[in-house]
């Protein structure tokens, strides 16, 4: 019989993982997938819990109506950050501008920028203290399994997580705007000389992974109590690590990396003090850049 | 009227609105510099920690408005300055503050880290620096110029350690974050409770910020503890307090005055009832002049009731112009530390405050339980 302690903090791993997870999808799909260097995704995330909060006090709708509601500020701000920060990076056409690197990672600190200006303006019009959200709405009801307990955002989490894989492996192995992501993913030259609309391409991956970044900052809100300006670094830096992991450019990859990240923070809890599960993550990091450069389940891949 | 006529009049007022402004602005001038004294207070006001931050400006403001109104013979200014926690910015702003000759006292910085690390730039210069909430004991031992408005937790570790015991617990768990103040609140608490008979059973760091508690929660159950014992903020405080309702654990839990804010209750919701902690600042003591700081900050916070942290600051504040008051006229930077030392029975909304030969406040301790989502002082 396994000590009942391990079970609950296999449990927690999991969950931890879920949640990481949960961030780590949208962040895939365009960093990733779409390889477009973004560092906002946090505060796309923040965003959608703002929606969630704002929602929530203005009109008090169901839970799922919350939930649409901060879809639609994602895609929303998933559109506005494309224009703003990645579009005008976009603007010459000429061969040696599209094959630039410089160019594709210019987006780096104009991204960063613009998750800079929108942390500091919810600080300003929000104060940046924590805010906290009705008790009924929150989802962290105690659920006891056997020697285990979880909370039912355990299993909300799981369920959105699960149907956001599924509908986005879908979505970019059998429908036509998955195989033009792909394309101009693999070569954005390529697919604009064979008639893809990458401009379009990109923006609907923009929304479509900022949607899922906005409802996981709800979520995440909703299972946790909290809501403040700051709260998409550290998921941020969680999900880079689990995509890193899972080799860029694979969304079940990072997933799983991510599930693997939370069991083990978890774990490495009960052996070192909590003050140091963090390393965990930059450990991880560090040992597969070293011994796997194309994460534990990267596909190879010609870089342009 | 023609339009060379009209151009020439606007063109005369133009002139005469810039005159008139010139003369205000010089005479203006000539006021500042005859009667007005200055501060500087470095804090965080963006980043992690802005909130503290911006409660401190808001509790230095109300201090300051009624310092000016009360027809003193000079006007204080109060330079605020952003450190965003971080020591190395804190450290500038120490410099900017030390250049600038007007200033001849400082208030801040919030966290106990940043506030040491300016304090040696304020040692060299000789500039009178005083923390409303840096706890840790080695922040006044830097020099003669550095006073705080907090009790240590040297003071209140002891104090809870003996309370504790009091209660009968003899195992105890403790916890706290993984800062140069949270080393204090352990290192403080874990000597008294030996020192008082006790065990404690466990003790760990937690990093500022931690979301899931969890799994520190079954590592600090499988150690069986009577009690646990906490070093957090109310940020902190409240995810603990809900992970540990979540989970079902029952064991008590006492705290420092640090998680004495509204907000922890506000936060934790019925998960903080039954919490112990210790507190210098009652809201709803009947005091007038606690209660005049009550009014004044519900006014600009839309109603929200003061934590313990800006009413600290706020009577640093106070206990700073005092100081600049009994320096006048003329007051310099050595003259105000002078006048900050001789600080007697000053009466605060923090209980009355007086320094010690270290440069520390002496203050009175209340126990405060949470009952039915409000604190309540308790006897014992």
């Amino acid at each position: 019989m396994i000590d009942p302690y391990y079970l609950q903090q296999l449990a927690i791993g999991l969950s931890l993982g879920m949640t990481y997870a949960l961030m780590a999808i949208g962040f895939t799909l365009i960093f990733g997938v779409l390889n477009v260097v973004n560092f906002a995704h946090g505060e796309i995330y923040t965003l959608g819990a703002f929606a969630g909060l704002v929602l929530i006090s203005a009109v008090a709708p169901p839970i799922v109506a919350v939930i649409f509601g901060a879809l639609a500020v994602g895609a929303l701000a998933g559109f506005s950050l494309e224009r703003l920060a990645f579009k005008p990076f976009r603007r010459f056409t000429d061969e040696a501008s599209l094959k630039s690197r410089a160019m594709r990672e210019s987006t780096l600190l104009s991204s960063l920028a613009v998750s800079i200006v929108v942390r500091e303006a919810l600080e300003i019009l929000f104060g940046s203290e924590m805010r906290s959200l009705p008790f009924d709405y929150l989802i962290n009801t105690p659920v006891r399994i056997g020697p285990v307990i979880l909370v039912t955002g355990d299993f909300i989490i799981f369920g959105v997580a699960a149907a956001m894989l599924i509908g986005l492996q879908y979505l970019l192995t059998r429908t036509r705007i998955g195989l033009a992501i792909r394309a101009v993913s693999n070569n954005p030259l390529g697919a604009k000389y064979v008639g893809i609309d990458t401009d379009r391409t990109i923006i609907t991956t923009f929304v479509v992974g900022s949607m899922m970044g906005a409802a996981a900052g709800i979520l995440m809100g909703l299972y946790y109590g909290a809501i403040f300006p700051a709260m998409g670094f550290v998921p941020g830096i969680k999900a880079f690590v689990a995509m890193v992991m899972g080799g860029l450019s694979s969304i079940p990859g990072a997933v799983v990396c991510a599930l693997i990240l939370g069991v083990a923070e978890s774990m490495a809890t009960t052996f070192v003090s909590s003050g140091w599960s963090d390393m965990v993550a930059y450990a991880f990091l560090i040992l597969t850049l070293i011994f796997f450069p194309n994460g534990l389940f990267g596909a190879r891949r010609e870089r342009v | 009227m023609t339009k060379g006529a009209a151009t020439m009049t606007v063109r005369l007022r133009t002139l005469s609105t810039l005159a008139a402004v010139l003369a205000t602005t010089a005479i203006a001038g000539s006021a500042l510099a005859a009667d007005t004294v200055k501060l500087g207070y470095q804090l965080p006001l963006t980043g992690d920690t802005a909130q503290y931050g911006q409660d401190f400006r808001k509790a230095a403001e109300i201090a300051l408005a009624e310092f000016n109104a009360a027809g003193k013979p000079f006007k204080v200014e109060i330079v605020f300055e952003d450190s965003r926690s971080d020591a190395k910015e804190g450290t500038n702003i120490a410099r900017k503050f030390v250049d600038d000759k007007a200033i001849v006292g400082v208030l801040g910085d919030f966290t106990s880290g940043v506030s040491m690390a300016a304090a040696q730039v304020y040692k060299e210069a000789g500039l009178p620096q005083l923390s409303q909430t840096a706890s840790h004991p080695d922040y006044a031992k830097i020099s003669k110029y550095q006073f705080r408005n907090i009790a240590t937790q040297a003071q209140e570790g002891p104090y809870n350690a003996k309370w504790m015991a009091a209660k009968g617990f003899k195992n105890i768990a403790v916890i706290a974050e993984q800062t140069d103040w949270g080393q204090s609140v352990v290192g403080g608490f874990s000597d008294a409770v030996k020192a008082n008979g006790g065990a404690v059973a466990f003790s760990e760091f937690f990093n500022r910020g931690l979301k899931d508690y969890r799994s520190l929660i079954s590592k600090i159950e499988r150690a069986k503890p009577d009690a646990i014992y906490t070093g957090f903020f109310y940020e902190d405080g409240a995810q603990f307090l809900r992970q540990l309702q979540q989970l079902g654990v029952k064991t008590p839990v006492y705290s420092t005055s640090a998680a004495y804010s509204p907000k922890l209750i506000e936060l934790a919701g019925d998960a903080a009832e039954g919490v112990h902690l210790t507190s210098n600042f009652l809201p709803t003591d009947p005091a007038p002049h606690i209660q005049h700081f009550v009014d004044e900050w519900k006014a600009r916070s839309g109603g929200a009731v003061p934590g313990q942290f800006p009413a600290q600051a706020y009577d640093a504040v106070r206990i700073m112009l005092a100081a600049v008051e009994k320096a006048s006229p003329n007051p310099t930077r050595e003259k105000v530390r002078d006048a900050l030392a001789q600080t007697k029975d000053f009466p605060g909304v923090t209980g009355k405050t007086t320094f010690n030969a270290d440069r520390e406040a002496e203050k009175e301790l209340v126990k405060v339980e949470v009952k039915g989502g409000a604190f309540v002082p308790v006897a014992d």
